[in-house]
């Protein structure tokens, strides 16, 4: 347990030196601002700048637009950005050999696996939930309306970010580069892409934590809809992470 | 200027937070003359023009371990 | 005690046969110098020992305990230097030791004094500088006091002068002799001199066994050619010396050169008095008269060829 403290105090020191935790403060801090920005000043840009003559009737911006642009603007630049960024958690002290001391000073493999997951973890954490914060404060501001589901829908897309750290994770363990990581982790989610096309798998498909919350503040969909594809992400999670840790123990390095 | 006034609760932290990171790059552009890829010139460019990416870019790809 | 033996080990990458039955032992409180060519073996073998990497067959003791791939408990008794060590650039020295002393499960006032007492040892300063842009001979002092932190009983380093200046290698070497009062020391290398410099015992690893192993004066001794080299200025002189009739019985064992001969004695003593009269008879002054040590690079040679 004290390796894995140590570890973890390595890894936060390593975050903030390296200017990575500066980085993700700053690009969710932007993210959390320009969805409400977007949402109220689209219309306005339009109405003034389309020519007098074109009659386009434009809606009055809602607190929904805002939340919408949340759930496009957060899994798109903001988790791509952040899987570049952390592509290479585990590669980067692997090509390096930096761990090779560590290990020999007696620090378990799984304990760097389980440090490493929890690290970028909780950095997505508080970036994720920073972002959402700041966002939810402008909305309320401008709009005053309440919108349902709205902390189910964040607490999805929270739980697919822990897939896509997993992955991330996992692929670094197996092609021991940043670009396998990110291949890897770009494949898995083609697939489940691509498994959208059975319906009946459609269902569990862990994907709709990221592409579907709009659907469940309009209430399209239910919460309890959203449970099966919970159940099988976090299975995904539990997986990746333990298969990280059986393919590291048996790695030499 | 009225709708200015009313954007400028959002829009001026945006600009404070894309200048933040963007003096904090160019500043450490500055300090260390490694790069693993590119040269002092083209990162301070890099950094100062182009917002938000620019600085994430020269963090993740041009930064070097060495001092 | 004996501080590490193997015994009969075997390791294959795909069809190389890398390790092929390797047994040696060091006894504690030695300076061993484990010699080879590269890809002999040497950090291969290491590896093995630090639970780094698997042994197809045969096993490993440190101080009597059994290595176990992958669980490292024998680490505890076993500092590492590995040949480029790497480190994390973003940290100061003190912060490195401190996270290896955390690792290890040191308390917090025997880090802080024992990182102070090291960085002092490998003549580091504590000040706020990175490891980023530390020389090579600075990371290898740093490997060194990094591998220390924890009192091991047997130090192994990996090469640990191959990369360095003469400066930087002079140093490294007066820090492994200046610690082997405490701990055995064990390391691999090629470099010949540096052997000579602080070994006692040497073992040297050919093909993935150890082609010759003991004390290194035990060794030397074994080896004496009891050779004479001689030196003249002219070739004349050598002519007229080679004519004296006192050295007439040694011709068959010389060796001559452009200047110069070898000559080899069965013993040493007649055979030197011999030469010396011969000059006198002569009265010929050579420029060079030397009794032949053998050489570690000679014996290494023998022994790899």
């Amino acid at each position: 347990m004290r390796a894995y403290i140590a570890f973890m105090k390595k890894e936060f020191r390593e975050l903030t030196r390296t200017y990575k935790l500066l980085i993700m403060g700053i690009l969710f801090f932007i993210l959390g601002l320009m969805n409400p920005l977007t949402a109220k000043f689209t219309p306005d840009l339009l109405k003034n700048f389309m020519p007098e003559a074109i009659q386009i009737t434009i809606t009055e911006p809602v607190a929904m637009d805002s939340w919408s642009q949340f759930y496009k603007n957060v899994p798109q630049m903001g988790l791509i950005i952040f899987a570049i960024v952390f592509s290479g958690m585990i590669s980067n002290e692997l090509t390096k050999g930096t761990l090779v001391n560590m290990l020999t000073k007696g620090l378990s493999r799984k304990n760097v696996i389980l440090a490493k997951f929890t690290s970028v973890g909780i950095v997505w954490t508080v970036s994720y939930f920073f972002c959402f914060a700041i966002s939810y404060l402008y909305t309320k501001f401008f709009w005053s309306e309440a919108v349902p589901n709205l902390f189910f829908s964040v607490f999805c897309l929270w739980i697919f970010g822990f897939v896509i750290i997993a992955l991330l994770l996992l692929g670094g363990v197996l092609l021991k580069s940043s670009y396998g990581s990110l291949l890897i982790t770009a494949g898995v989610i083609g697939i489940l892409f691509l498994i959208n096309i059975v319906p009946t798998l459609m269902d569990y498909n862990p994907l709709m934590l990221s592409s579907s919350n709009t659907a469940l503040l309009r209430q399209e969909l239910q919460v309890s809809d959203f449970f099966a594809p919970l159940i099988v992400s976090v299975g995904m999670i539990v997986v990746s992470v333990i298969v990280s840790i059986s393919v590291f123990n048996k790695k030499k390095l | 200027m009225e709708e200015i006034m009313e954007y400028l609760p959002i829009i001026l932290p945006i600009f404070i937070a894309e200048v933040t990171l963007a003096i904090v790059a160019f500043v450490h552009v500055q300090r260390h003359p490694h790069y693993k890829i590119g040269n002092r010139i083209v990162w301070s460019f890099v950094v100062l023009l182009l917002q938000i990416i620019g600085p994430i870019a020269y963090f993740i790809i041009g930064r070097s371990d060495e001092e | 005690m004996i501080a590490l033996q193997t015994k009969d080990l075997i390791k294959s990458f795909g069809p190389q046969k890398v390790i092929n039955h390797l047994s040696f032992s060091v006894p504690e409180h030695s300076v061993f110098g484990f010699l080879g060519q590269n890809g002999a073996g040497k950090t291969t073998t290491m590896k093995m020992v630090l639970g780094l990497l698997k042994p197809d067959q045969g096993f490993i003791e440190i101080f009597g305990e059994k290595v176990k791939y992958g669980q490292t408990k024998t680490n505890r008794l076993v500092g590492y230097l590995p040949d480029v060590p790497e480190f994390y650039n973003y940290m100061t020295p003190k912060e490195y030791l401190q996270l290896c002393g955390e690792i290890t499960g040191m308390n917090h006032k025997q880090i802080t004094k024992r990182s102070k007492e090291l960085l002092d040892l490998v003549g580091l300063p504590i000040n706020r500088k990175r490891i980023g842009g530390f020389s090579r001979g600075m990371k290898q002092r740093l490997g060194i006091a990094q591998a220390l932190l924890n009192e091991p009983k047997l130090l192994i380093c990996d090469e640990p002068t191959s990369a360095l200046d003469p400066v930087g290698r002079k140093e490294i070497l007066d820090i492994l002799s200046f610690v082997k009062e405490k701990t055995t020391v064990v390391f691999s290398t090629h470099i010949l001199s540096d052997v000579e410099r602080i070994c006692d015992r040497i073992a040297i690893l050919h093909q993935g066994s150890i082609a010759m192993e003991g004390g290194l004066e035990e060794i030397k001794e074994k080896h004496t050619q009891n050779q004479i080299q001689v030196e003249f200025k002219k070739a004349k002189d050598m002519e007229t010396f080679l004519m004296s009739e006192k050295i007439a019985s040694y011709k068959k064992n010389m060796e001559q050169k452009e200047l110069g001969v070898i000559f080899s004695f069965k013993d040493i003593e007649s055979g030197e008095q011999a030469v010396m009269s011969a000059f006198q008879d002569t009265n010929i002054i050579p420029t060079k008269f030397e009794l032949l040590e053998p050489s570690l690079e000679n014996m290494f040679l023998e022994v790899v060829q």
